[in-house]
């Protein structure tokens, strides 16, 4: 009996042995290193020296570029090179900002740049709006008792998979002069419609595909918000008495708001940063009706035959200050949160 | 104050089937306790009398409405929830107010209700606090509390009790006892613990596997349980059971255990019958181990101070445990003698069923 206990442990043990060989070899190379560090800087140095790697990546790829990002934006000409640029202290800044009225982009000495806040802050203002309530009402519907929930869960999730540009390109394939919603309506007797080149509906469908395209994040976001809600405060809510939208109002809400709140915010700096799906989409147009910022930096400096590198990286920096912003406030916010659920 | 009646209700979630014909008349002013182990259908019974849940056929009436189709809100009911379900982000106040703003009552009526129902369970200086704030004991309060400023027909209570610690679970256990015979209120309370139930109703109704295994006054199913299930149920410790078999003794009939002929209390039985005798522990009596019907060895000794629990095994294997009075000295291992009173003796036939007595 214990031969073949012995037999069997044996077995095991063996598979065991080379399902970890991997792992064993890898923590035999690590280990003369690892032990020399360990000597080196001491137990209570090791996070650091574990972080350093994605401290050395993220500073080769963000902090150094945001760094020399606002020197560019210190400095004027259209050389690439930083030594053969010239230093024009706060001119580009100043550039940029100089306005008789900030409402009429065409009274701007940048108009094209003012132009693209004026549609960045429509399109923020409106995505973010339908996009919150839509989000909210999918969510609501989501979480009800239905058939197939998970299914349906999945179709509205299943935009948020696709790379921004896949969605600018199955989209303009829908949209544009011969593309397939054209094509449906004249099978109606409907009239063809430039969809991508008239200014509004250029607009409005650059709010519908972005929204088409992260509904489904922030939907889930919510529909996790709303099944952390007990079901017997809506058991207690159902014997007190209480009517469905006051449910809604008075007991979803509240206890949503969180997640709500989170929502917001992030759907806000997303749309603040909107560029891949609408340049794919309309490329800016027609005109510049949904040139947005991001696109407008682009532009500037990169695509421009004139590549204004300076005026670029000035607007740059202004979006990166709103950008922290909205960042500050949203940790704020889950901080309160977290302090709130502390007490 | 309302009349509860239940005629052959039933409940199915698709093919399962988890509450049987269930018949039940719960009188004005009645403490009603619906106890029995988990999965017996207690809370389901008391959902569906809520109306959180619809009754898959039967009659459920309340001051003889029928109300199978009447929604949970128009009932006239209120429910004590396990968790609570207290609004977490709403003031005690305002959990108290939520259900009276609902029927639109005139704010100072819903004020004076408010603080009557806070005086009543001392949550006065806790009007203001969010329910976060408050200990278990406090939020089981301000849960009572919600259900008493509606003044409802019927109290219904979830296991009210199951999230305090033991000490508070005794208070609060006596404040609702109190608080009933106060608001001479009609309550249901389900349960899983026979002490509870002992102690607070006026009738329990024990339910086993979504039927009803007997209805009847805590003492009632004491002295007289209707089976083997509701005499295990109820009492603590739990009844012991031997299996026997009748035999012809001098007088009457008798059982043979363990050698020794034991008398039965008079029982209309032939000769020959597979039975089960119950004893509960604190009516077998210990003796020296020559003189009992029943040897026990001792598998653990409960020294309580004022008696204590013996629990042994038979020679036959079986589990029983009696209790001595006072301070007994017993040592584990020991072997001791167990007499059964024939008076004591509660006879079950093979199925289960008591067997009446003569």
């Amino acid at each position: 009996m214990s031969t073949i206990t012995g037999e069997r442990g044996g077995q095991a043990s063996s598979l065991s042995s080379m399902l970890t060989l991997p792992f064993r070899f890898l923590m035999g190379v690590l280990n003369a290193p690892m032990s020399f560090l360990q000597r080196r800087f001491g137990i209570g140095g090791m996070g650091a020296v574990f972080l350093a790697p994605n401290m050395l990546i993220f500073s080769v790829f963000v902090l150094i570029p945001v760094a020399i990002n606002f020197a560019y934006s210190l400095t004027g000409g259209t050389a690439i090179f930083f030594d053969d640029r010239h230093f024009v202290g706060l001119g580009q800044y100043q550039t940029l900002l100089t306005c008789s009225d900030y409402t009429t982009p065409s009274t701007c000495l940048q108009d094209a740049f003012w132009q693209s806040v004026h549609n960045t802050a429509f399109f923020v203002i409106a995505q973010v709006t339908v996009l919150v309530l839509v989000s909210l009402g999918t969510a609501l519907v989501l979480n009800r008792e239905m058939r197939a929930r998970g299914f349906w869960r999945g179709v509205f999730f299943f935009p948020v998979l696709l790379s921004p540009v896949v969605v600018g390109l199955i989209w303009k394939w829908i949209l544009q002069r011969d593309g397939l919603l054209n094509a449906i309506l004249m099978d109606f007797g409907f009239e063809r419609t430039l969809w991508l080149a008239e200014r509004s509906w250029a607009m409005f469908w650059a709010i519908f595909v972005s929204i088409w395209a992260h509904l489904g994040f922030y939907a889930l976001i919510l529909l996790a918000g709303l099944q952390a809600i007990p079901r017997d405060l809506y058991e207690a809510a159902m014997m007190d008495g209480t009517g469905r939208m006051r449910t809604f109002w008075r007991i979803t809400l509240p206890l949503l708001w969180p997640n709500l709140l989170v929502v917001i915010i992030l759907a806000l700096i997303k749309a603040v940063q909107i560029f891949d799906e609408a340049f794919v989409l309309t490329g800016g147009g027609p005109g510049t009706s949904t040139m947005f910022i991001t696109q407008y930096i682009y532009e500037t400096g990169f695509a421009h035959v004139l590549r204004n590198l300076g005026l670029a990286s000035a607007a740059s920096i202004l979006m990166g200050i709103v950008l922290v912003g909205l960042t500050a406030l949203q940790l704020g916010v889950s901080n309160r949160r977290a302090r709130k659920e502390a007490v | 104050m309302s009349h509860l009646v239940l005629r052959q209700v039933t409940k199915e979630y698709g093919a399962v089937r988890v509450l049987h014909c269930i018949d039940l008349e719960v009188g004005n002013g009645e403490f009603v306790v619906f106890v029995g182990p988990s999965g017996c259908g207690k809370s389901t019974l008391l959902r569906t009398i809520a109306g959180l849940e619809r009754a898959s056929s039967g009659e459920i009436r309340l001051d003889d409405r029928l109300v199978n189709d009447v929604s949970a809100a128009d009932r006239g009911l209120a429910m004590v929830f396990q968790s609570y379900a207290l609004y977490p982000h709403m003031s005690v106040r305002q959990n108290l107010a939520f259900g009276l703003e609902n029927s639109r009552m005139p704010r100072d009526e819903i004020d004076r209700r408010v603080t009557e129902a806070a005086k009543m369970l001392l949550i006065e200086p806790l009007l203001n606090r969010k329910p976060r704030q408050l200990s278990g004991g406090q939020r089981q309060r301000v849960a009572i509390g919600r259900a008493i400023v509606r003044r409802p027909g019927i109290f219904l209570l979830d296991e009210p009790l199951s999230n305090l610690d033991a000490e508070l679970r005794v208070v609060m256990r006596a404040e609702l006892a109190a608080l009933h015979k106060r608001l001479s209120a009609t309550m249901i309370y389900v349960t899983h613990d026979q002490t509870e139930a002992m102690t607070l109703a006026d009738r329990i109704v024990v339910l086993r596997d979504g039927r009803i295994e007997q209805v009847g006054t805590p003492l009632d199913l004491y002295n007289n349980p209707a089976n083997r299930f509701v005499a295990g149920f109820i009492g603590s410790p739990r009844m012991n059971f031997i299996e026997a078999e009748t035999i012809p003794i001098a007088g009457g009939v008798g059982v043979q255990v363990n050698g020794k002929q034991q008398r039965l209390p008079h029982l209309d039985l032939a000769p020959g019958s597979k039975i089960v005798l119950g004893i509960r522990p604190h009516s077998a009596t210990v003796t020296e181990i020559d003189q009992g019907t029943i040897p026990l060895e001792l598998t653990l000794v409960e020294q309580l101070g004022a008696e204590t629990i013996l629990h042994g095994k038979t020679d036959r294997g079986e589990i029983f445990t009696v209790s001595a009075p006072g301070q007994g000295r017993f040592s584990m291992g020991e072997r001791i003698g167990i007499a059964l009173p024939p008076e004591d003796l509660h006879v079950f036939n093979a199925e289960g069923q008591a067997l009446p007595r003569g």
